[in-house]
């Protein structure tokens, strides 16, 4: 008999939601962006849409490889003014810092699961990479 | 300032109000201490939007953090969550007690506007309750008489309290 996905798929689902409100923030971050620095941070905003997609999207196909469809909740209203890169980069690793820590919490529950043990391992060492890096500029 | 834009002068949003509870809410099993997972959990979001909301509530000097991004609720966040709850508590109470309004639909509406109404106001009401609910026998006979009154609009849909416009009739067909 195949082990209860249910619980997993909801972990998945919840960490689709955080990529994608992710992506969302980003994708407004990079229109609240002034100042000198606008044109480097834009880059690095338009990179984060890029690469949290990408990972709502893998993690859409684990959750259909476990023979289900993602399901998404998102509440979610975006206000704030214009901001300023470091404002910006702080908000940014607010929002890596928790997603590293999702997928590190939902590692356990599939560990012995070698397909998705490997997709959540592969996604903490990127965001890991991801918090370094902001934290270095913040520096 | 004209009233409606006080929902958005409000210091204490709704939103503000909410994460605050459920910091109080989780904290009570963790010494006042919660995790941003468990607030998540709490108010059904994500991670991500409970870290970047609770940036502006330590702004306002409502919550405290610490080394490992635990949070819990500064003394002023305290007496927000306390004024919120006994906003909250006087209102349901109003609505269910004296209004009679069925004790879910009371938890709902009190929900919207426990972090709205002054300070004055509510304690206004607290003051009206007990009055209500003490011994005096004139407020047990108007309790009584207004569980028994059965409201018929006027046929000329005027009347003290509508002044041309029947207000009833007009909730009714909103439907809200």
């Amino acid at each position: 008999m195949k082990p209860d996905r249910t619980e997993i798929v909801e972990d998945l689902n919840r960490l689709m939601a955080e990529e994608l409100e992710a992506f969302l923030r980003y994708f407004q971050m990079r229109y609240r962006l002034r100042g000198v620095d606008r044109l480097a941070a834009d880059k690095l905003f338009e990179e984060g849409t890029r690469e949290t997609l990408e990972h709502a999207e893998a993690i859409a196909k684990q959750i259909r490889a476990l023979g289900h469809i993602p399901r998404l909740k998102i509440e979610l209203e975006l206000r704030g003014g214009a901001t300023n890169l470091q404002e910006a980069l702080a908000e940014m690793l607010e929002v890596e810092r928790q997603a590293l820590d999702a997928y590190k919490e939902v590692l356990p529950r599939v560990t012995g699961d070698t397909m998705l043990e490997d997709f959540i391992r592969k996604q903490i060492s990127v965001e890991t990479e991801h918090v370094q890096e902001i934290a270095t500029l913040l520096e | 300032m004209e009233t409606w834009k006080e929902f958005e002068a409000n210091e204490l949003t709704h939103s503000a109000a909410h994460h605050l509870l459920a910091i109080y809410e989780v904290g009570l099993e963790y010494g006042g201490w919660a995790r941003v997972s468990d607030i998540a959990r709490e108010l059904s979001i994500t991670r991500g939007s409970v870290s970047i909301n609770l940036r502006s509530l330590k702004k306002r000097g409502w919550v405290e953090t610490d080394e490992h991004h635990m949070v819990k609720l500064s003394p002023k966040g305290q007496k927000a969550v306390q004024a919120v709850m006994a906003k909250k508590a006087v209102v349901m109470a109003f609505l269910s007690r004296v209004l009679n309004v069925p004790e879910a639909q009371a938890e709902i509406d009190s929900c919207k506007v426990e972090h709205l109404i002054s300070q004055p106001t509510g304690e206004q009401l607290v003051h009206f309750m007990r009055f209500l609910v003490s011994e005096d026998p004139l407020a047990k006979e108007v309790l009584a008489r207004f569980k028994n009154f059965h409201d018929r609009c006027p046929d000329s849909k005027t009347c003290d309290v509508c002044h041309g416009h029947c207000l009833i009739e007009e909730l009714q067909h909103a439907g809200l």
